[in-house]
């Protein structure tokens, strides 16, 4: 890669967080270096952008870790308070968000949709670690079919949010997001281009960032905690988008792209309030 | 001053303007929805922001969000709604972001009636969410009139404390028709005796200080100050930490900086025929007090040496006016009794408190008279309703 992860953390991090408490072999640090790297790439500084996250490993490992402002939102909720944050906040502030699967594609997808609808300015990084594993490692909604967990011994048998035909993506897609893309902890540079364009946008954008849970999923289901062996794991069930396989579980690339073809919320809501208080009327 | 005809929901527009709020976030409900009506009219034309939200845990979460991001809140909702405000509220508390909520209460529980008016969440409002080790404000008007005032005083007190306050009201207090008074200038805005209190930011680096103190202005985002703020028990500079001491200095400033100011709410009573040691003193908040209110006026008229105080500012609980050793009768708009067991428990312990409840409705004056008469006989009071004699 173009920049040493030393550098990037001089810019950007914050020392007293950086490294994290992430068990060994997480991969959320790899996503986490893939964002980063983006907001370099795209010349932004730590002042630009405002860094908010969720609960779980992806908010609590990534909390505070940004050096400009940053904030924690409730599990599921954090797409709400940033709707708010961001009617509020000036134009050229940017705000991203690091959140976990349960909390995008579980408890927070109501509110994750309507910031869809809504075209909200912000950019949701999905960072997908096959399930709940700060409880313990339990299934989530886009934890691969038949996964062993904690909650799911005999294997997960229910629907979920990522297989069948089904893909959360077409949800979001459907309800108004204006950029979308999905790619594993294994995706390198290809990830980095997805998140310079959805950080970016100028609206709702969401990249689904699944990576690899050594301790909880590898142990559980794949009978070791070898950090390698679930990596590889996991590549072999990645394939870009139209060069899918059977066996392939996570398709990746950009799954689509309107940037520009809707207002964003705050401009949206700014200019009617102007219009409105102008001439009395939209 | 301009003057209207016109609801409590009106008065508590006028006055959340008038106090600064420039963003408000709601979901429709009965009985506050004409609330929202308002502000999706009223705030554009002053500069101001109305979103409405997919529920009421989305809609105080913006307006958290919005307050982070430097613009005076608030939302409103009935009973319902205000048991999803748990989430944010406990995050608004624990981050100390200043905004304003309003409960205008129906009755219970659950949906219950929709369109009726009731008292069912004066513990709600004191534990309005998870995890206690806070302290909270409540205060409550009686009138259109007040409310706007309550309204400019809940945003003042929210700023100064940065924290969210609770407006608790019901559905007459919000729906029915009054004689309002608008302010139209500051001069106005000070006769009325409203105070307005200015949003400003924190510069940090110790944003969650271990002090009592007021006027610490709230973490703000966007000033690159490298404020921080969660949901988890923070270090003085806002990182999350699991240590009971630094839990310990965080709880003890969200308790104490409330307990340790009270001059700043202790004054939001009235009292009526209090000056002279009532042999009987009716205890009652929001729409039921105008009854006691007229029903303790004809009391004195005929003889009867009765007192009305009534409570605005509920929580924290004003125990040093419980501190007489006397008769008191609670009058609440609910049939379980709830203002009536803070009552038994500031009062000493040999003085006598009785509770008439009802609820969806009024208490009337007949029955108020025959229960003071009562009480100063010494007679005991009986079961009202068919469900309780048939019990």
């Amino acid at each position: 890669m173009q920049y040493q992860s030393s550098a990037l953390v001089d810019d950007y991090l914050r020392t007293r967080k950086i490294p994290s408490t992430a068990c060994s072999g997480c991969g959320l640090g790899i996503n986490h270096k893939v964002v980063i790297q983006a907001i370099s790439e795209l010349g932004l500084k730590t002042k630009d952008i405002i860094w908010g996250t969720a609960i779980g490993c992806a908010g609590r490992q990534t909390f505070a870790t940004w050096k400009g402002d940053g904030f924690a939102g409730t599990h599921g909720r954090v797409y709400a308070i940033a709707r708010g944050l961001r009617v509020a906040l000036p134009r050229d502030k940017k705000i991203v968000l690091t959140v976990g699967d349960g909390d995008a594609f579980g408890i927070g997808l109501l509110h994750l949709i309507h910031a869809a609808r809504s075209n909200a300015g912000f950019t949701v990084i999905v960072m997908d670690n096959l399930g709940y594993q700060s409880t313990g490692g339990q299934f989530g909604f886009t934890t691969p079919q038949g996964a062993k967990t904690d909650s799911s011994p005999y294997g997960m048998f229910e629907h979920n949010l990522m297989s069948e035909g089904m893909d959360v993506m077409h949800i979001l897609k459907g309800a108004g997001a204006t950029f979308l893309a999905r790619h594993t902890a294994t995706d390198g540079l290809a990830a980095v281009e997805s998140v310079k364009k959805a950080i970016s946008n100028n609206g709702f954008s969401l990249v689904h960032m699944p990576y690899p849970c050594p301790t909880n999923f590898g142990s559980r289901h794949l009978g070791n905690r070898n950090a390698v062996n679930i990596l590889r794991w996991m590549q072999k069930h990645t394939a870009p988008l139209g060069q899918e396989k059977p066996d392939t579980i996570w398709a990746t690339g950009v799954y689509h792209d309107a940037r520009g073809s809707r207002p964003e919320l705050s401009e949206l809501v700014w200019d009617s309030v102007g219009k409105i208080r102008r001439t009395g009327k939209l | 001053m301009k003057r209207f005809l016109e609801t409590g929901n009106f008065a508590i527009t006028e006055g959340a303007i008038l106090g600064g709020c420039r963003f408000f976030c709601g979901y429709p409900i009965t009985p506050a929805t004409e609330l929202a009506e308002a502000m999706s009219l009223r705030l554009p034309q002053v500069n101001g922001v109305y979103l409405q939200a997919e529920d009421e845990c989305a809609a105080m979460h913006l307006c958290i969000g919005a307050s982070l991001g430097g613009m005076k809140s608030m939302t409103a909702t009935s009973g319902p709604g205000f048991i999803l405000y748990a989430d944010p509220y406990g995050w608004a508390l624990g981050c100390e972001a200043p905004m304003v909520v309003m409960n205008s209460g129906r009755v219970g529980p659950v949906s219950g009636i929709t369109g009726a008016p009731g008292q069912g969440e004066f513990y709600l409002t004191r534990y309005p969410t998870q995890g206690g080790n806070f302290e909270t404000i409540t205060l409550a008007p009686n009138s259109a009139q007040e409310c706007l005032k309550i309204i400019v005083e809940a945003f003042y007190l929210s700023e100064r404390l940065r924290m969210p306050i609770t407006v608790l009201g019901d559905q007459l207090l919000t729906d029915g028709m009054e004689d309002i008074s608008v302010p139209e200038n500051d001069d106005e805005m000070k006769e009325m005796g409203l105070r307005v209190w200015p949003r400003l930011y924190h510069k940090g680096p110790d944003f969650y200080p271990a002090s009592d103190a007021l006027d610490i202005p709230p973490v703000q985002m966007g000033y690159d100050t490298g404020a921080l703020c969660s949901d988890w028990t923070p270090t003085v500079e806002g990182y999350d930490i699991e240590e009971v001491e630094e839990h310990h200095k965080h709880a003890y400033r969200l308790i104490y900086k409330v307990r340790n100011n009270p001059q700043l709410y202790e004054d939001f009573y009235e009292k009526k025929y209090m000056d002279d040691d009532p042999d009987l003193v009716v205890v009652s908040y929001g729409t039921p007090s105008r009854v006691v209110n007229t029903a303790v006026e004809r009391a004195r008229s005929e003889g009867l040496k009765v007192g009305a105080l009534r409570l605005i500012n509920l929580w924290p609980f004003p125990d040093r006016h419980f501190s007489r050793k006397t008769k008191y009768l609670v009058v609440e708009l609910n049939w379980d009794g709830q203002l009536v067991r803070e009552v038994q428990r500031a009062a000493p312990k040999d003085a006598e408190v009785k509770f008439l409840g009802c609820c969806g409705d009024l208490p009337t004056i007949p029955d108020l008279m025959e229960t003071f008469t009562k009480m100063l006989k010494n007679q005991p009071l009986e079961r009202k309703g068919w469900v309780l004699e048939a019990w």
